[in-house]
């Protein structure tokens, strides 16, 4: 084996973290001297991040299929907006509140849910996420129905306000980086191998010992967790919600940033977000064309980088060679 | 006592009868085999021992436990490990990653463990990669930790389920078919690896169709044959066994039988 | 309160969506089966048949027979051309089926803003085949089109069933669809099987479009809730049997129509989705996969 073979087939340095991090505060400090509109592309790149690195969990590390994630987020923003717009509540304590909130009920739901499998957990996931829209249309008392809720105060601690969106994006990208690094810890660990062996090969996993119900279980609350807080984050970066915000697109939108990101590693959630996200501004300048050309853009990279960007950077996908049998 | 006791296992299939009151025993630090024709049923009785099905009657008795009725991974947990006919690697992890995940009966630590990390985790963690190490070391994988386990060519996918396998520490090793697909240096080399596991103090049920390995290692056999136990004895019994020539005759490994 | 006249009466116009739903759900089931693929496209053929076929109508004046079938051959071929665009490049670099399925959604959406783009957003409609009020039987009114559309359904599942059960190609792909490998050993040519099935799929969405838009109307965007539901019916009845969608369809239309009877329009997706969640958790693989627990098998 060459010394070539060698390096290509190994697993993804971990040089990948310090130039995602150093790109993320170099766009952050961008988007400061460039225009407003640009902190709030990124801000809401941030928010998708949050909400795809929670998705990867469930979907990349486990393997299995979600469609219906929005819903956590539906229950976290408007958790979110209920407790501080409606009752007065201080932003950070009723993040907590409205996550913890989400995470008993994605406990709830998905202990029946997650016995079935593959498109008809797709189904049944993807059906929750329609419900909770629905029903976030329909209960007018409680979530002011499509005309949306308004009134969200900024993030902040103590009474002490972010009052300015870049100020606020500062505090996003501290989040989004939280959860990155919660989801890299996670990952190299006994748990996180537990769970993405269940993707690997269930039956190999539960002829180790892995209980296949509570680790899916696990990263399904993992994920739920992660939606609500983007959700709450999305409230209190807009200072409006409504229905649509957490409906289909979401899940479009979620989806695509992953598969383009490099679905089931580390930084791919958040490189397919913040490409994603930053897209459409450029392509402004074709007006009606755009969205016409968004998609095209979407299915050639689709085509062409099936594992997502991030495995640009891995190496192993970049060579097709098989390894000689002579390595010993 | 024996470690592993099979009674009377009975497995229908709708109108299949796959598994006919089957009962042996094993006890503890044997290298037993299990041979048969092709559907003789021994898959079947491998899946039931390791808790994949459940016997339409009969009981299987472990370390004096019954234990017919626990699943596949808390039988798993009580040290009853078994490998797969059509090798069931984690694709998406490397090969070291694949061994670590063998640990997991041995090991503790959840959610909490992993995102604060203290101590007694960072030394598991150690540890737990010098044993992998270790048993990749062991069989012959040595250099191949980083790699991505469906990088692997075939014969070495083999030896790195046995390396996982080992991981946990088995009390009873199932083997199914570890030879299938292997050219006869890759099974010279899996057999002598086998052996060495037995001698290690671990028991091992093997399943398998090439009888020039059967015959050189296990210490005792069991034949099947739709679905019963035609005959049970060493290697020398079974060879001369007139029900098993029987079984297997017109099977060209009948020649290294005679 | 409600009478048993507009109970039955909802439920029979139920039928006919439901029947639509069902063509749908066999489109899907005709994709998945070939390849295994989930075809998010699939409402958007059901969009560009009712479309095209008031294109042709309103713009050339063709009769409807003729603009009928002229729609179901377009819509085939834009069936082939996702296939061939999209699907098969994907396929050839072996990505993920979940980053396939993505790509048709992508697909689905640049389509309805290129017809957004090229028709206008006004909802349109033409006239049902056959003119003259709707046949009262009991104080229930069924629309003639209700006939048709029942009368196409069969014709097409009896057409399908032929195909598949009678012909070389038909037989050919659901030999793909039961083992793809051992097909192409023998000789049959998956990849051709692969554009046919999405052909096959494109012309059924094609049709029920057709079918269903003198009863509501047509428009830019109608594709995505005909797909959804379509897959609905597909899940139900157990998916890649399309007997199944069928009967999967109709539940689907009869509990929705019911749904609005009893609680109003605005809950008949709810109902929907709990029907849904009720099937799958009772039978994890569809009601015609019969009933499957957790756990050990038995």
């Amino acid at each position: 084996m060459t010394l070539l073979d060698s390096i290509s087939i190994r697993s993804p340095r971990s040089w990948v973290a310090p130039i995602a991090v150093l790109g993320l505060l170099g766009l952050t400090a961008y988007a400061f001297g460039a225009n407003d509109y640009l902190v709030t592309v990124l801000g809401l790149a941030a928010i998708y991040g949050v909400f795809c690195t929670g998705l990867n969990f469930f979907m990349g590390y486990a393997g299995q299929a979600s469609f219906g994630q929005n819903a956590f987020a539906a229950l976290g923003g408007y958790g979110t907006a209920i407790l501080c717009a409606g009752y007065g509540w201080q932003p950070l304590p009723a993040l907590v509140v409205s996550t913890l909130i989400a995470g008993v009920i994605a406990l709830i739901v998905g202990y029946p849910t997650l016995r079935l499998r593959g498109h008809y957990l797709a189904m049944a996931t993807f059906a929750l996420g329609l419900m909770t829209y629905e029903i976030s249309i329909e209960w007018n008392g409680l979530t002011q129905g499509y005309m949306g809720y308004s009134g969200i105060p900024p993030l902040g601690v103590a009474g002490y306000e972010l009052g300015s969106d870049k100020a606020q994006l500062v505090a996003l990208i501290f989040f989004l980086l939280a959860g990155v690094w919660i989801s890299r810890r996670l990952r190299e660990s006994r748990f996180g191998r537990a769970v993405r062996a269940i993707a690997g090969s269930e039956a190999a996993a539960s002829a180790l010992g892995i209980g296949i119900a509570r680790y899916k279980l696990a990263a399904f609350v993992i994920a739920a967790l992660y939606a609500s807080v983007a959700g709450s984050l999305f409230a209190h970066f807009i200072g409006f919600i409504s229905p649509e915000v957490f409906g289909l697109q979401m899940v479009v939108l979620s989806f695509t940033m992953l598969y383009l990101g490099g679905i089931g590693t580390t930084w791919g959630p958040v490189i397919g977000a913040v490409i994603v996200s930053l897209m459409p501004e450029m392509l402004r300048g074709l007006s009606e064309l755009q969205d016409v050309a968004y998609c095209a853009i979407l299915i050639v990279i689709l085509i062409f980088v099936p594992k997502g960007l991030a495995s640009l950077f891995d190496a192993r996908t970049a060579r097709r060679a098989e390894v000689s049998t002579s390595a010993r | 006592m024996s470690l592993l006791s099979v009674r009377g296992l009975t497995k229908r299939f709708g109108g299949l009868l796959a598994n006919d009151t089957i009962s042996f025993e094993v006890p503890e630090g044997m290298l037993l085999a299990v041979i048969g024709p092709n559907g003789a049923g021994k898959t079947t009785l491998f899946n039931i021992i390791s808790g994949v099905l459940a016997p339409s009657s009969g009981t299987v008795w472990f370390d004096g436990r019954d234990i017919t009725a626990l699943s596949a991974a808390q039988t798993a947990l009580l040290g009853v490990i078994r490998t797969y006919q059509l090798v069931q690697l984690f694709k998406d992890l490397t090969v070291e990653e694949n061994v670590l995940v063998g640990s997991h009966r041995i090991t503790r630590g959840g959610i909490a463990a992993a995102l604060f990390r203290p101590r007694w985790v960072r030394e598991q963690e150690g540890r737990l990669r010098d044993e992998a190490r270790e048993l990749l070391a062991f069989v012959g994988l040595g250099q191949m930790g980083e790699v991505f386990a469906d990088r692997l060519p075939y014969g070495q996918q083999r030896l790195l389920e046995i390396a996982r396998a080992l991981a946990a520490k088995p009390r009873l090793l199932l083997l199914d078919e570890p030879a299938a697909g292997l050219n006869i240096e890759e099974t010279a080399a899996l057999a002598d690896i086998i052996v060495r596991i037995n001698r290690g103090g671990t028991t091992v049920l093997l399943i398998e169709h090439d009888m020039s390995l059967i015959m050189k290692i296990a210490s005792r056999i069991v034949v099947l044959d739709f679905g019963r136990v035609i005959a049970e004895g060493t290697a020398d019994d079974i060879r001369k066994h007139p029900d098993v020539i029987a079984a297997y005759l017109g099977d060209e490994t009948t020649a290294d039988l005679v | 309160m409600l009478s048993a006249t507009q109970l039955l009466q909802s439920l029979v116009n139920g039928l006919g969506v439901g029947l639509i739903y069902g063509l749908v759900g066999i489109g899907f089931c005709v994709i998945y089966n070939a390849s295994g693929i989930v075809n998010f496209a699939q409402g958007v053929f059901v969009m560009l048949g009712g479309m095209i076929a008031h294109a042709l109508l309103s713009t050339f004046g063709l009769p409807l027979a003729v603009a009928a079938v002229f729609a179901v051959v377009l819509v085939a071929a834009v069936g082939m051309l996702i296939e061939a665009l999209v699907v098969r490049p994907m396929w050839n670099r072996r990505a993920p089926l979940f980053a396939i399925i993505l790509a048709t959604l992508a697909a689905q959406i640049l389509i309805e803003r290129l017809t957004l783009l090229g028709l206008g957003d006004q909802p349109r409609t033409y006239a049902e085949f056959t003119a003259g009020g709707p046949l009262k039987i009991a104080q229930i009114a069924v629309s003639f089109q209700l006939f048709w559309i029942f009368g196409s359904g069969a014709l097409m599942v009896g057409l399908l069933w032929l195909f598949f059960s009678h012909t070389r190609t038909g037989r050919a792909l659901r030999a793909c669809s039961q083992n793809r490998e051992a097909a192409a050993l023998l000789g049959i040519p998956v990849a051709r099987m692969l554009l046919l099935s999405f052909a096959l799929s494109a012309a059924l969405g094609a049709v029920a479009g057709i079918l269903i838009t003198p009863m509501q109307y047509t428009a830019y965007n109608v594709g995505t809730p005909f797909g959804v539901n379509g897959f609905i019916a597909a899940i139900i009845g157990g998916f890649g049997r399309a007997g199944g969608a069928l009967v999967g369809g109709i539940l689907l239309g009869l509990a929705q129509a019911f749904a609005i009877v009893i609680f109003g329009a605005g809950f008949k997706n709810v109902a929907a989705l709990s029907l849904l969640l009720l099937v799958l958790l009772v039978f994890p693989n569809g009601i015609f996969a019969g009933l499957k627990g957790a756990g050990k098998e038995p």
